[in-house]
């Protein structure tokens, strides 16, 4: 009886595997007509495109000559440190770039790094360790001190600190270098609209938090203004006090994968790590993707889906902690913009891969308008 | 984790040995059982996709995406049915999950794929090899162990991504691009079920809609993985070696007086465990829409997995069902929205529905009453609301487990030594 069983299992499991040996086909190579951009090829209907811009908002002009050989510039970031290809990275490099123009010494810096879920206490102390070794200014990376600042920074009132997104109240020696994401996503919004081809796009936030809405909100008056009756998804993968959205590209790729399937053709992340599965999605399904924070056509770890970004807003972390001590150098900090935006080039768009070089006048001309205070661009999402 | 650190106080050597059982009235065998929870998920999802129009319930794409995500669920699910079966808890599976997916990725990076799911499994057996060590051999307590598994795992895998990858990444916590497996789909069946899915009729569409997303675009990791479902079965239930291992679990000290290597079986139990953890992380890495290595990318899946084993009751079956439900659901509401999630609550209702009338069948007054409660609570949810707001669709996946939970009101049965930390010869 047993025996009979195991030849009927083995049997029926031969012949399962040979049909579906027989009729399996490997899917590269086959049409893939996975894209739901089934609608008009044609695009959008355009909105009139800007005037061009007349004059291009120039950075920091030309260097003046400014001394920061006395200075000792101490750096605190947040979970990564230098090498993260991010975040740190960028203000790794405007400490980089203060070296070496500014005349800032080598041995006059100190870079001390946050490990994950470390307590507040740390966070403090390594600030208090910065201060009290003469560090000034000391440059802190990330919303994730402002606690902590709030805490150290008036036991210190003659040391300068800054802290890279987000603003600390009654604490009048720390500097506030915040970015205005939603003017840099404004052009994300034109460029995907200019590009999308079924006139539908779409946005992938990674933790829903105020700071991911200033792009998503960004994103959508920009494709709005480009195109008035564009169709728009958005979505976010994990809610606010969940962080696991930044660094969960499965979920990105299933959340981008529904945004296609729903007909967008066009996708932009703000999603950190994440991001990388909606890159894969947009390149299974042949649309678009647009990067965040740096210029992610040229980042190693996504480069096998380089060909369909096709920019990325870029947050110039790295522009705003060198002119801060470029400011601080010249004793005066109030030069500094009180956020960092298209004008002050503290945001931006990237070009590398060429695939946006068709529209760069459109987009420069809605930057000029932003520029001269003709758009205003909102920072929370809603009508 | 209730059921089982409750079954951790007990002391197998304590019970006696005899045990008169009074045999379960089974009118059905298990697959049938399981064959007809799976007809009425499927009629309830087609009934609810044909009232609230809204087809995206039954779809392919949401097939294929409820695969996607329950796979490392279903495979962390079933490494915990191997240890757990012998007799070992394993909270350790988030870790092994980790070191697997940085097997996949170092595998997979240099030598393919394959290599990389062998590495994966490898590396998710080593893990699962120390904590055999440290709690078979030395005794240690089953929770402290597991913890410190899933804390080495973060570690050593930190430690050796900034060894290996930043070089080739720029980048300390992440690899570089990994290649993935191939999908394949079964072409004729594909294509015709497409146009059955594509006709809209109520019943056949959908199911053509599940089917097709189980046959297209399934890669081998993919195959593997839910083979591994009826694989285990077999192995543990129709063994004489799987018999051996339950037994551990079961009563160690009985099974050593029959002879049998209960240290070896349980070593064999937990270091396969590991491996199934090491290859549920490697589909995280190697099938085709994931990312390569990215620190913290297992997310609490292992977990997740634990408790889809527990919900399917220590079975292969319904932690198959469980992992099947989880994924189902968070692909549901990653891709969709609110408003298809709140066509799924509908769903709920219409389930409920039928349950009010098979409770009230079996005159069990009180279960009818909660469920006609709970129905119509949720039915004027469904009419108030156009759309969930998002805080709420995001844990759809665990209320729906509760929800399923409560409705099945299974009665939970762990191995009866399941934590119970064994020491050789303590039965004399």
């Amino acid at each position: 009886m047993r025996r009979r069983m195991r030849g009927l299992v083995v049997t029926a499991v031969a012949l399962t595997s040979a049909l579906s040996l027989a009729s399996c086909a490997r899917d590269t190579g086959t049409q893939n007509n996975g894209a739901g951009n089934t609608g008009n090829k044609t695009g959008c209907t355009l909105a009139p495109k800007p005037p061009a811009a007349s004059t291009t908002a120039s950075s920091s002009a030309q260097d003046e000559q400014v001394d920061g050989s006395k200075l000792k510039v101490g750096l605190a970031y947040d979970i990564g440190g230098r090498g993260d290809a991010s975040f740190n990275d960028a203000a790794a490099a405007g400490l980089d770039m203060a070296i070496s123009k500014l005349g800032v010494s080598k041995d006059n810096t100190k870079e001390l790094t946050a490990s994950p879920q470390e307590s507040e206490d740390a966070k403090q102390t390594r600030l208090r360790q910065l201060a009290s070794e003469g560090y000034s200014p000391i440059i802190t990376v990330g919303f994730a001190y402002s606690d902590a600042l709030k805490a150290v920074a008036p036991q210190f009132p003659d040391t300068k600190f800054a802290i890279v997104d987000a603003t600390v109240d009654g604490a009048p020696n720390v500097t506030p270098l915040i970015f205005a994401e939603e003017q840099g996503s404004f052009l994300a919004g034109v460029a995907a609209a200019y590009k999308s081809k079924s006139c539908h796009i779409g946005f992938v936030g990674g933790v829903e938090t105020p700071l991911i809405k200033k792009f998503e909100a960004g994103y959508i008056q920009g494709a709005k203004a480009a195109a008035p009756d564009i169709k728009i998804e958005s979505k976010y993968l994990t809610p606010a006090g969940d962080n696991s959205g930044f660094q969960d590209p499965p979920k990105g790729n299933v959340v981008a994968k529904g945004e296609i399937d729903a007909g967008a053709d066009v996708l932009y992340h703000a999603s950190g790590a994440s991001g990388k599965g909606v890159f894969e999605a947009a390149k299974t399904a042949n649309a678009l993707a647009i990067g965040v924070d740096s210029d992610q056509y040229n980042q190693a770890t996504v480069a096998d889906f380089k060909d369909v970004i096709m920019t990325s807003m870029i947050k110039r972390v790295d522009v705003a902690v060198y002119d801060y001590v470029k400011a601080v150098a010249k004793g005066d900090v109030s030069t500094l913009p009180k956020v960092f935006d298209l004008k002050s080039d503290g945001v931006g768009y990237s070009t590398s891969g060429g695939k946006v070089d068709d529209i760069k006048d459109v987009l420069d001309g809605y930057k000029g308008q932003i520029v001269d205070g003709k758009i205003t661009v909102k920072d929370t999402p809603g009508n | 984790m209730a059921a089982t650190t409750t079954s951790g106080g007990e002391n197998p050597s304590a019970a006696p040995m005899t045990r008169t059982l009074t045999p379960p009235r089974r009118r059905l065998p298990g697959w049938a059982t399981g064959m007809l929870w799976v007809a009425v998920a499927v009629t309830v999802l087609s009934t609810t996709a044909y009232l609230t129009n809204i087809p995206q319930l039954t779809s392919s794409s949401t097939t294929q995406t409820a695969v996607r995500l329950a796979l490392p669920i279903l495979l962390a699910g079933l490494g915990g049915l191997w240890a757990e079966r012998a007799g070992v808890v394993n909270i350790g599976l988030e870790g092994m999950m980790i070191f697997g997916t940085w097997g996949a990725a170092w595998g997979g990076y240099y030598w393919g794929p394959w290599v990389g799911l062998l590495a994966a499994a490898v590396f998710g057996a080593l893990g699962g090899l120390i904590h055999a060590l440290a709690t078979v051999t030395f005794g240690v307590n089953h929770i402290v162990s597991g913890v410190a598994m899933n804390l080495l795992g973060a570690g050593v895998t930190k430690y050796l991504s900034t060894l290996i990858f930043q070089p080739l990444s720029h980048n300390p916590r992440e690899s570089p691009p990994v290649p993935k497996f191939e999908t394949y789909s079964a072409a004729g069946l594909s294509d015709w079920l497409a146009q059955l899915e594509a006709t809209q009729r109520v019943g056949i569409a959908d199911v053509a809609g599940i089917l097709r997303g189980l046959v297209t675009g399934v890669s081998p990791l993919t195959m593997l993985g839910i083979l591994l479902v009826p694989v285990t079965y077999l192995v543990l239930w129709r063994t004489r070696f799987g018999l051996r291992l339950r037994s551990c679990g079961e009563n160690p000290v009985a099974t050593e007086s029959l002879g049998v290597n209960v240290y070896l079986h349980k070593y064999l139990a937990v270091v396969a465990s590991g491996a199934l953890a090491g290859i549920g992380g490697a589909t995280l890495v190697l099938n085709p829409g994931q990312a390569g290595f990215l620190e913290n990318q297992t997310n609490g899946r292992g977990y997740i997995g634990l408790a889809a084993m527990i919900f399917g009751n220590w079975r292969p079956g319904g932690l198959l069902g469980g992992a099947a439900l989880f994924g189902y659901s968070d692909g549901l509401q990653l891709s969709s929205g609110g408003q298809t999630v709140l066509a799924l609550v509908y769903g709920v209702v219409l389930l409920l529905g039928v349950l009010v009338l098979v409770q009230l069948f079996r005159r069990r007054w009180l279960a009818a009453g909660v469920s006609l409660v709970a129905a119509a609570l949720l039915y004027t949810l469904y009419w108030t609301v156009d759309e969930l707001p998002s805080e709420l669709t995001t844990y759809l996946p665990h209320f729906l487990t509760l929800v399923v939970l409560a409705v099945a009101s299974q009665r939970l049965r762990p191995p009866a030594a399941d934590g119970v930390v064994y020491r050789r010869g303590e039965g004399d």
